[in-house]
């Protein structure tokens, strides 16, 4: 009988291949562990009241400081839109880079991680679980963003093809939780770093994908974020389709084409993913030092 | 040897150590540790783009977003906006300094009540730990304003700072700043789950009020009165008033809650001095009430070693 020293050092089988389930067995439990990762996320937004005042309403009021920045401008109304539109789909980036990329470094300091490591389901269904969670979380923010804005503002949205528009939205969370999945491996990884890496991705990146205003006026530059950042590119796509006629600066790429892009980054950003997961789950097994607290 | 106080309280016990020169000493023990905690560890490389990219990040948006309306024309509020958001990362660190050093050694390192028993004054513990992120947010708003002035083409006269009114404001800002830093700490004490974001939610809602990125008056009239009452306004508007003097300024115009108030339409830098030091002290000793409030119920209710998991 092997001792617990025999163990040490050895690369065995993982805990799915050790319960020898069938596929049926095997679906089952990532669904579930699907379900309950979700869970806390979901159920969180009812059971936490101060929540709803510290995550949507004060939010909402920092959209609205750039309101009325094109406001003391005297800008065109669809730039307020812009800016709405916008503060809306920051819920999601910052959900993707605190609750996704984030996520697995806190799971390690809070001893949660090695207990993912010896479940018997896939770690991709955790990461699938986190985002089902954390759109449903990041979407009530958003709602309430463009509902109360548009009220308030008097912002008026003229949606010619709303098929295209929901595909758009879809694909753009597709892209950016998967970006998500693959930055949580990164920044498990990168460990104390992570809160700086959070930080560092958050205001540079709503410069970079045209937070406030159309992105094709950075040049290169945006190009450049359009064809790397799925905020960006998404957020480019959805303001052209939630305001057919507005002026767009020359060099905006049309949404089809914007959709193709989001197509390849959805499907880049989850392969690589499941690859950055194999590898570090296979490492966390290997050296046993990927779980270990306060590195 | 001097006899033990009868008193047999904890605190009392404590404070019978040296005068002075004890809370002195847990403050500078207490900004080397945070410190420590902050950015010692880091790849300095990488710190130091995390303290610059972010403010820079923030003035860039709105230096596009006034090139975007306002072409060469929108160029003269380019200093209003690049100190704005330069200095406002000031005001993030110091409401979040406080607040997260609670959070961090209940929720994450679990050694608040140890800190708590230790002999040091809870209070100068907490403001040595704000004081070290404060400082590193002075460092980014210094770059800020360098890179505003060399490559956004702000444009600024050393010989024309008003610098008597630049120290007093940055003096009394920097105090009325960790006094609300102090308030945030008394309700993260009290606040259980997901209290992580409250400090930058707090400051996001001053952002709105206090003249940062665009003139108060814009906003509606009960809401100009709301940001009249917070030091923050009066300090962004005095430090604008001190390196750009003749610039545009945040308070007052025709038709604001301003002039309403004060029967002129913009203030002196008289007025601006005042209302500062008025509403700085009514704020640091509504947020040391507040806080010594909460430290109390905190006691009683078993806060202290109590963690939320989050």
């Amino acid at each position: 009988m092997a001792t617990p020293l025999d163990l040490v050092g050895r690369s065995g089988p993982g805990p799915r291949e050790a319960a020898q389930w069938s596929a049926g067995q095997v679906l089952l439990t990532d669904l579930r562990a699907i379900r309950g990762r979700a869970y806390p996320r979901w159920r969180g937004l009812f059971r936490e009241k101060s929540w709803v005042f510290f995550e949507i309403l004060l939010p909402f009021l920092g959209t609205s400081a750039f309101v009325f920045v094109y406001r003391a401008l005297q800008a065109p109304i669809e730039y307020v839109g812009f800016v709405v539109l916008g503060g809306a789909m920051t819920a999601f980036w910052l959900n993707v880079i605190w609750m996704m990329a984030n996520q697995l470094y806190w799971e390690k300091t809070q001893g949660n991680l090695e207990l993912y490591f010896a479940a018997p389901m896939h770690f991709m269904s955790i990461l699938f679980g986190m985002a089902v969670g954390g759109i449903v979380l990041s979407s009530s923010r958003a709602v309430v963003v463009i509902t109360v804005a548009s009220l308030l503002y008097g912002v008026r949205f003229a949606v010619e093809e709303w098929a295209t528009l929901a595909t758009v939205f879809f694909l753009t969370l597709t892209a950016l939780y998967g970006l998500g999945m693959v930055l949580a491996s990164l920044f498990l990884v990168w460990g104390r770093e992570a809160w700086h890496m959070g930080q560092l991705l958050t205001e540079p990146v709503y410069f970079v994908s045209g937070l406030n205003f159309p992105v094709a006026r950075l040049g290169f530059l945006g190009a450049l974020s359009v064809a790397l950042i799925p905020l960006a590119t998404g957020l480019d796509a959805m303001r052209q389709l939630a305001f057919a006629g507005a002026d767009f600066p020359i060099g905006t790429l049309s949404p089809l084409v914007e959709v193709g892009i989001l197509v390849v980054m959805s499907l880049a950003s989850i392969l690589a993913a499941r690859w950055m997961l194999v590898a570090m789950e296979r490492r966390a097994r290997r050296d046993g030092r990927l779980t270990v607290r306060w590195r | 040897m001097s006899a033990p106080p009868a008193d047999t309280d904890f605190e009392a016990v404590a404070r019978a150590g040296r005068p002075g020169r004890d809370p002195l000493r847990s403050f500078r023990a207490a900004v080397g540790l945070g410190w420590a905690l902050e950015a010692n560890w880091t790849d300095p490389l990488l710190f130091f783009i995390y303290s610059v990219a972010k403010p820079l990040s923030s003035a860039l948006i709105l230096v596009v977003m006034l090139e975007v309306i306002g072409g060469p024309a929108g160029r003269e509020f380019r200093p209003f906006v690049v100190v704005g958001s330069a200095l406002w990362t000031l005001v993030v660190s110091g409401i979040s300094g406080l607040a997260q050093a609670i959070l961090e050694d209940r929720e994450h390192y679990r050694v608040l009540k140890y800190v708590y028993v230790s002999p040091s004054d809870f209070l100068i513990v907490l403001m040595g730990r704000g004081v070290a992120r404060l400082a590193v947010g002075a460092a980014g708003v210094a770059i800020t304003l360098a890179i505003g002035v060399v490559g956004l083409g702000v444009r600024f006269d050393p010989s024309a700072v008003d610098w008597p009114l630049l120290g007093l404001c940055v003096g009394v800002g920097l105090v009325a700043i960790i006094a609300l830093g102090i308030l945030m700490a008394g309700v993260c004490i009290q606040t259980r789950q997901e209290s992580w974001s409250y400090p930058e939610a707090f400051a996001g809602a001053l952002f709105l009020i206090s003249g940062a990125v665009f003139p108060v008056s814009v906003l509606p009239f009960a809401v100009q009165s709301l940001g009249l009452l917070t030091p923050l306004t009066w300090w962004l508007a005095g430090i604008r008033r001190a390196l750009f003097p003749g610039g545009v300024d945040s308070i007052g115009g025709s038709g604001s809650a301003f002039e309403a108030i004060a029967g002129h339409a913009q203030p002196t830098s008289g007025d601006i001095v005042i209302a500062l030091l008025v509403t700085g002290t009514l704020v640091t000793l509504a947020s040391l009430a507040v806080f010594r409030w909460s430290d109390r119920r905190a006691k009683q209710a078993g806060l202290y070693d109590q963690t939320s998991g989050s």
